[in-house]
């Protein structure tokens, strides 16, 4: 069994952890006796009609939990599902946003939760063939979920006839090869089809034309995982949950400077309070926190005085930040928010696929400016340089959200943090620190420098 | 002579009926090349190129893409070792500093001696809460520490002859690692400003600061 380090067990609020930690989850038979597993299929394929499964994940009110929160019964009723020919359902299982891993939770977990939400998501839109693009690192998941797909084929569950029902089925794999950027669905279907991952123009949409040049529909791992739910108690239950425009739970992967890092299954509008300082046990002993990222590096920093902050997506906005992905990353006030801006900066630069100017160049220069005030050769001009920049990448001035990604990096961080920034640009000190928190899963500095002396 | 061999050019040549469209197969295909040859040189891509019908220059175009796709040889053990922030906030660039010394590298690209060990950087892997971790042979290992670092090293270096420094293999292919004597902290630290260091020091290590898949973009 896989570590496990976050929700699981019975709580009100574990919709999709409720069973996660049962000895053999992601054994077939273990899923159906002890966890309920594929009920949910079962009354899809033989008691509901396509349209009513789409209408309930609509009353359900679940959004996209891939990054941008769309809504996912829109989303597949936009597939139409009388075309002919054949149409696919695509799934986002790339998580490469930094300080996310909520989805490798699911997969180690129960990787058949997420092959029965593929089943169902499937035959409702009118498709025949589903493809899990998973990322190539992902070695230990690709295990699990290809076993979880042969045992489901071999107990009828998927082929031609599943649950006996006149509607073949069927799940492959595709394994991607360590590029960010195919997390973003139009890049993924690029790679899918055998070609650098570059976004495509929108429209069209992959609704219409997406992989191998047919309707698919794509959705996120977290996502289809908890159609299951849906389906067994009905959209209005799961409606209960959240709040009135972001309804549910939602996985949040806690990582950094917290005593309990780990993947936590969280109701929507809980606040990041609850989730970091009770959930996650709060920061290290005898730090305070500084600034956590709320939804993966992409979104938005926000400061500790934000702390109350909902983990809604509404809320979120209003703190002109995001839900993003649910990687949440806590910062303590041990490290230089100059020095993080500037690493997330070389993520972004390093994994821009080059398609368009503001965020190819953009990326590179501003690394290359923070590069200047980090090493003390900073001023105004790099200040007003680094806005500059972020200015260009955001606003739809790119093809893809990892060009505003970069930008809101920059920006989110001045914003919040200008004395830190011009502590370094401009007087070439670096005010953060003082002696580090004993923490027995750091390295001691001291006994690094003693074995090469 | 060929770089790879008649039956794997022949088990490429069955991929591309897989899927809906045959250019899909270039990155299994390329795949299977790099598990054969242990990384993908001019050679190799245009042989998969020549089995798959496809133009040579655009092979190359997708191995130059994507990350784990290795253009030059790799140690036998290749390290992957995550340094973004999740990772780098507890303790991510003291690991590789470690690693590099533990396995006697100067950089990402240099492979340590007989071709056993190399390492790389790399972006968030998607485990978090396991920080600071790395992937190595195909598994994730977490919570790493240098004295986790040194084990594994060890572990690899089992199935070679007894070397000097007294860690040799005991029978049965396991290996004995001495016990080193941990020593208590420091007990004032020096003051460390922050886990997130100068960028002088990384760019230099790094030594891949402007994206290879950029090349041609
Ligand atoms: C740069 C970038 C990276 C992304 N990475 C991921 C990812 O790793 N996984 C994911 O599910 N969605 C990712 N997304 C969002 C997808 O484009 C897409 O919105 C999502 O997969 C749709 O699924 P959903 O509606 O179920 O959320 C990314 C978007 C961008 C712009
Ligand atoms: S914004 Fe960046 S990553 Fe997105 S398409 Fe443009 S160059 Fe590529
Ligand atoms: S930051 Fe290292 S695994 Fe995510």
């Amino acid at each position: 069994m896989p570590e496990l380090r976050g929700s699981f067990g019975d709580a009100p609020n574990h919709l999709l952890t409720r069973w996660f930690g049962t000895p053999d989850l992601h054994r077939l038979g273990v899923y159906e006796s002890k966890a309920g597993g594929y009920s949910a299929l079962r009354k899809a394929l033989l008691e509901m009609a396509p349209a009513d499964i789409t209408s309930e994940v609509k009353t359900s009110g679940l959004r996209g939990r891939g990054g941008a929160g769309f809504a996912t019964g829109t989303k597949w009723s936009f597939i139409n599902r009388d075309a002919p020919g054949p149409k696919y359902v695509v799934i986002n299982a790339d998580e490469s946003e930094p300080g996310t891993s909520k989805d490798r939770y699911i997969l180690e977990n129960s990787p058949h939760l997420l092959v029965e939400g593929i089943l169902i998501a499937a035959y409702a839109v009118g498709a025949n063939q589903a493809w899990v693009y998973i990322r190539g690192e992902y070695d230990e998941p690709y295990r699990m979920l290809s076993e979880a797909i042969e045992e489901a084929r071999a107990k009828g569950y998927l082929g031609p006839k599943p649950m006996g029902k006149d509607y073949p089925l069927d799940i492959r794999l595709y394994r991607g090869h360590g590029a960010y950027i195919c997390g973003e669905e139009t890049a993924l279907l690029e790679s899918l089809e055998g070609k650098r991952a570059q976004p495509r123009s929108r429209p069209p949409f992959p609704a219409v034309k997406g992989a191998w040049g047919r309707p698919t529909l794509l959705n996120n791992v977290e996502t289809l995982a908890t159609v299951p739910w849906i389906i067994n108690n009905g959209g209005a239950a799961y409606a209960k949950f959240g709040t009135d425009k972001s309804p549910g739970t939602r996985l949040l992967s806690v990582s950094g400077n917290v005593r309990k890092p780990g993947v936590y299954e969280v109701e929507l509008g809980q606040s990041f309070r609850h989730v970091i300082m009770e959930l996650a046990g709060g920061v290290t002993e005898g730090r305070s926190l500084k600034v956590f990222w709320p939804g993966g590096s992409s979104a938005p920093v926000l400061p500790a005085s934000m702390l109350d902050t909902k983990t809604d997506m509404e809320a979120l906005a209003a703190a002109r930040s995001m839900g993003g992905s649910g990687g949440v990353i806590v910062m303590d006030d041990s490290h230089c928010i100059v020095r993080a801006a500037h690493r997330l900066l070389k993520f972004y630069a390093h994994e821009s696929c080059g398609k368009c100017t503001p965020c190819r160049v953009g990326g590179d220069w501003a690394v290359r400016t923070y590069d200047r005030i980090l090493a003390n050769e900073g001023s105004q001009t790099e200040l007003d340089t680094l806005q500059r920049v972020s200015d260009g990448l955001q606003n739809g001035r790119c093809l893809c959200g990892l060009g505003d990604s970069a930008g809101w990096v920059i920006d989110s961080t001045l914003r919040h943090f200008r004395e830190e920034y011009e502590d370094h640009a401009l007087r070439h000190e670096c005010n953060v620190g003082g002696p580090p928190a004993a923490s027995g899963r750091h390295l001691p500095r001291d006994r690094d420098e003693a074995a090469s002396a | 002579m060929s770089a790879l061999s008649p039956h794997l050019l022949a088990e490429i040549k069955e991929l591309p009926a897989r899927y809906p469209q045959p250019r899909s197969a270039v990155m299994p295909a390329l795949d299977l090349a790099q598990e054969e040859l242990g990384y993908l040189n001019p050679e190799a891509m245009s042989e998969v190129a020549a089995a798959l019908e496809l133009d040579p220059g655009y092979v190359e175009g997708v191995a130059t893409f994507y990350t784990l796709f290795h253009l030059a040889p790799t140690g036998k053990h290749h390290f992957y070792v995550c340094t973004n922030l999740s990772c780098t906030l507890r303790g991510a660039d003291e690991i590789v500093e470690h690693l590099k010394k533990a396995i006697a590298v100067t950089g990402p690209d240099a492979v340590s001696a007989e071709g056993l060990f190399s390492y790389e950087e790399v972006e968030c892997l998607g485990a978090c809460e396991f920080a600071p971790m790395m992937r190595l042979d195909r598994r994730y290992y977490y919570d790493l520490t240098a004295e986790k670092i040194d084990d594994l090293i060890a572990d690899r270096k089992g199935h070679l002859p007894a070397r000097r420094g007294g860690r040799r293999a005991a029978p049965g292919g396991e290996t004995q690692v001495p016990s080193v004597p941990v020593e208590a902290p420091h007990p004032s630290p020096p003051v460390r400003k922050s886990a997130l260091r100068a960028p002088g020091e990384r760019v230099a290590r790094e030594g891949r600061d402007v994206p290879r898949k950029k090349k041609g973009a």
